[in-house]
């Protein structure tokens, strides 16, 4: 009897594992995961500059502390290139288990770069528990043109969106042309921030996207060829917009965030940003006038999706895990989309979450994008970094 | 006998051990650094890149701006002022403006100065303005305005050496007996006093001429942007982990250091020129003049208390567009939801670093060697890059980067120096006869130190702490390069913010930033105003 119950003792895990659902078995994973994950410190290495951001990574940590029993630690990051070049070089003098960075925002090219040196854990996002949420109709598995191979997971979604005042700009500009004409007829109120600012390089590649001649060729990999060939009209449109921009074009707002305030104070008539729900969330937190508004490019703006990676090198990858699948569960994301937290959009499709959550992700309030703006995909990654140089070379010194 | 020479030369070597631990890791990075420093590739790098000569001028520009007109600010008041009530009433204030931090003031002028800033506002109803006008008053890209504010807060330090100079009280009477045979405060100074007193201002001279090479904060809040200063650029490259880039911030911060003793050269020029045209009384009394450069230390003054005003309005404030003059309502909402992490931060890791550079500074007086110490003082006249850089350097060899050890020692190497400097003249003029009456009667000498000499100059030690405190909580580059990011104090959250759009927040963190040093100057002089009171020869 105790024989034949020593061998059910082994044979049962088996079978289960043999037979059952993949899912069960996920569990058993999962649970190990969480148990793993427990009493374990996460770096969470995200982008700090934005005060609504930070108090909603702050919520997050202190629900999983009290949930799962982990702890975050928001590392303020001014840019994730930095951190990209931090991992490689840890990696690169032999700390390849004992790393810095447990969990990171990232998406585009740093994301391909980490994919490419194999710095990534994983695969792992698409068996957390939380997956079965996601919207598949959105691009949560391609990230500027680069499969993500499940070796990030989808956070949020965002599209390029300019702001404007009502009492300043009844007409804004709708097109790059159109931008240009603007900023001829208010001279010295129109900018953008300086690459290699993220929103700078953003409005750089919309620019782009609607200037070059074969916007398909935007999608291969760069070529001195194809991009000589591809910015020239930029650089073209660039040299006659400069001389009527903010300051002639001599310094550059230092962020997007710093230009929403040059708004406000009617220093400048347009400010951009990246979330379509910011401007709400600026009006509501008295940063913006209550007659600031949002509007996109008729033929589109550019949009994407931004990532949760785990870098190969984590310390505490079972933490890193137990908090990103917190971060994609309905309550996070519907927190995260509330206009007066964040105003993040979701990347969870309506009709797959509890009932409860799908009110604050349909949410709207004064300055939100009330229009349908087009989204246009990102170029390959790989043009962030040739546009970056080639930009400071031609305007990084004037 | 024996015994008490052993354990003599045990604490003298304590003492050089534990200075030791501060200073010596620095220098394998220099070293590493120097290697770089003579590779023709590096150079080629920064030279072809386009930034590079601009950012030179701009550091140069706003260096040469700081050191002049601070130097004219604060002599000019000195003369005009020195000896009188005014003076010591224009003393008086001089520790609040001195206790205030630079990235608070620079905070604090954009506030005033920008374009969007107070300044523009009240003259914006006179010239009916809707919008900002277009005004370079900040982050212009000559480098002018950061010049401008780091010379306004920099006089304050050169007003504070020389009231050390002038307080001795020869000079008093030199001046009194001058002036009643008739000579002309101008007249005097050129030819008694200045002879006396610029030679000894040679090193703060130069430590204010080192400040504004390598400085990165106010830089990033004041100074230009295509390109930034040379001083950030340098850290830019620095902080890039590629290491082709990396070396080449590495030469660029010795080329801040290599500028720095070009100055230094130069200042020995005009010293010498100057000490052979001292011109001497020759019996003609002129006229009093009264000298516009004193008034524009009172302006500078009067700029500095209404920045603090500024920065306090700001974090109170709701909603407050241009051209409003005042917010449109005052609230504490956003300091009920301020972050007071970096607070907390700054205030354990000031505490923690000012208390081990004071014990440390304590036993390197009492026990260490007496002579060649000018050596300690060195990163207060050196640019701080390459020496933050090369603590880093040191720290990821050790893989101490982004610890609390990290951190507090790479502090240590500038608030060590600090809290020795303001400790060394009282320690040493401590009457001998005590400790030697302490000891015939039997203490041993950490005894007697500990209840005879210490709480003797107890006020002076106070007074060291909350400046070791203060110079910690301004740290902004060793914190940032040896917290690897992980630790935000009030300095480097006030600076990451001011790249952001919320000026509420980031007022509060200025405040903060305002407060600590202000809080731990009253709290070392509450203290020993309490501890004196129960000593009768110490008050």
């Amino acid at each position: 009897m105790k024989e034949h119950a020593k061998k059910m003792n082994k044979f049962l895990p088996n079978l289960i594992a043999l037979c059952l659902s993949s899912t069960v078995m996920a569990n058993t994973d999962w649970n190990k995961i969480e148990a793993d994950a427990k009493g374990q410190t996460v770096y969470f290495n995200a982008w700090g500059g934005g005060e609504n951001i930070n108090a909603y990574i702050d919520w997050a940590a202190v629900q999983a502390k009290k949930k799962y029993g982990v702890t975050v630690k928001h590392v303020k990051v001014t840019d994730a290139s930095g951190i990209v070049k931090r991992i490689k070089t840890e990696v690169d003098a032999g700390r390849t288990t004992e790393g810095s960075v447990d969990l990171l925002w990232v998406n585009g090219e740093n994301f391909k770069a980490l994919k490419q040196a194999k710095l990534l854990y994983g695969p792992w996002a698409e068996s957390l528990p939380n997956w079965r949420y996601v919207d598949l109709k959105k691009p949560v598995r391609v990230d500027f043109s680069e499969p993500t191979d499940g070796l990030e997971m989808p956070w949020g979604t965002a599209q390029l969106t300019f702001i404007a005042n009502q009492t300043t700009v009844k007409n804004p500009p709708r097109s790059a042309q159109a931008l240009l004409a603007f900023a001829k007829a208010n001279a010295g109120q129109v900018s953008y921030p300086k690459p290699p600012d993220f929103h700078g390089t953003t409005f750089l590649k919309q620019l782009l996207l609607e200037l070059a001649p074969d916007a398909k060729a935007l999608q291969q990999a760069v070529s001195p060829e194809s991009f000589r060939k591809a910015s020239a009209p930029l650089w073209a449109y660039l040299d006659q917009l400069h001389p009527v921009l903010w300051r002639k074009g001599s310094s550059f707002p230092k962020s997007a965030a710093d230009m929403n305030r040059m708004l406000a104070d009617g220093e400048l008539k347009l400010s951009l940003t990246f979330n379509p729900n910011e401007a709400a969330n600026l009006i509501a937190t008295q940063q913006l006038p209550k007659t600031a508004y949002s509007f996109g490019f008729s033929k589109g703006t550019i949009g994407n999706v931004h990532f949760l990676a785990i870098p190969s090198n984590a310390k505490a990858q079972a933490g890193a895990q137990v908090f990103a699948n917190f971060l994609l569960s309905p309550e996070a994301q519907a927190k995260k989309a509330d206009l007066t937290v964040w105003g993040d959009p979701s990347v969870l499709a309506l009709e797959k979450i509890p009932v409860q959550y799908r009110q604050s992700m349909q949410m709207t309030a004064p300055g939100v994008l009330s229009e349908k703006v087009p989204t246009l995909a990102e170029p390959h990654s790989s043009w962030v970094a040739a546009l970056e140089a080639e930009w400071l070379k031609r305007y990084g010194a004037k | 006998m024996m015994v008490a020479r052993w354990a003599s030369k045990g604490s003298t070597l304590l003492a050089i051990g534990l200075v030791s631990v501060v200073f010596l890791p620095v220098l394998p990075g220099l070293v590493r650094m120097g290697f770089d420093f003579f590779q023709i590739s590096h150079w080629l790098a920064i030279w072809q890149d386009t930034q590079t000569i601009p950012a030179l001028m701009a550091t140069l520009g706003s260096t040469l701006i700081s050191g002049v007109l601070a130097l004219a600010l604060s002599l000019s008041i000195a003369i005009e002022k020195y000896p009188s009530n005014a003076w010591r009433s224009i003393v008086k204030r001089l520790p609040i403006l001195l206790a205030m931090p630079h990235a608070a003031f620079a905070i604090g002028f954009a506030f005033l100065f920008a374009p969007a800033g107070w300044l523009a506002r009240a003259i914006a109803p006179l010239m009916a303005w809707h919008s900002p006008p277009d005004w370079l008053t900040v982050q212009d890209p000559y480098g002018l305005s950061l010049g401008v504010a780091l010379a306004i807060k920099e006089s304050f330090f050169l007003l504070w050496v020389m009231m050390n100079l002038l307080g001795e009280r020869h000079i008093a009477q030199q001046i009194t007996v001058a002036r009643s045979l008739g000579y002309q405060r101008q007249q005097i100074w050129r030819s008694i006093i200045l002879p006396q007193i610029l030679p000894r201002m040679m090193w703060p001279f130069a430590a204010v001429l080192a400040y504004s090479l390598s400085v990165v904060d106010m830089a990033l809040i004041l100074g230009p942007t295509t390109p930034p200063t040379f001083a950030v650029l340098a850290w830019q490259w620095l902080s890039d982990p590629y290491p082709q880039l990396q070396a080449q911030g590495g030469v660029a911060a010795l080329i801040l250091l290599m500028a720095l003793l070009i100055f230094g050269g130069l200042l020995r020029g005009v010293a010498w020129v100057y000490q052979r045209s001292t011109v001497d009384f020759d019996g003609v009394r002129l006229p009093n003049r009264v000298s516009i450069m004193s008034w524009l230390y009172q302006l500078g003054a009067g700029i500095s208390f209404s920045l603090m005003i500024l920065i306090l309005i700001w974090s109170l404030a709701q909603s407050w567009f241009f051209p409003a003059l005042w917010p449109d309502e005052l609230s504490v909402k956003a300091w009920l939801n301020a972050d007071f992490t970096p607070f907390k931060t700054s205030l354990w890791l000031g505490l923690a670093t000012s208390l081990i550079a004071l014990v440390m500074v304590l036993i390197w007086l009492e026990w260490g060697p007496q002579r060649n110490n000018a050596w300690l003082y060195a990163p207060l006249i050196l640019p701080v890059i390459p020496l933050s850089a090369a603590q880093y350097f040191a720290l990821l060899y050790l893989h101490l980067d982004g610890t609390v050890i990290g951190l507090i020692w790479s502090h240590l190497l500038w608030v060590l120096p600090y809290v020795l400097l303001s400790l060394v003249g009282a320690y040493r003029q401590f009457d001998p006869r005590l400790m030697l009456t302490a000891q015939a009667l039997g203490y041993p000498r950490w005894q007697a130190c500990l209840c005879i000499k210490w709480p003797l100059l107890m006020r002076q030690i106070l007074s060291a702490f909350a400046l070791g405190f203060a110079v910690s909580i301004a740290q902004y580059l060793p914190t940032l390069f040896a917290g690897a990011g992980r630790f935000s104090t009030v300095t480097t959250e006030a600076i990451a913010l001011s790249s952001g759009g919320n000026r509420r927040i980031m007022a509060i963190q200025a405040v903060l930033l305002m407060l600590l040093p202000m809080l731990a100057f009253a709290l070392a002089a509450i203290v020993s105003h309490w501890q004196a009171k129960h000593r009768r020869g110490l008050r």
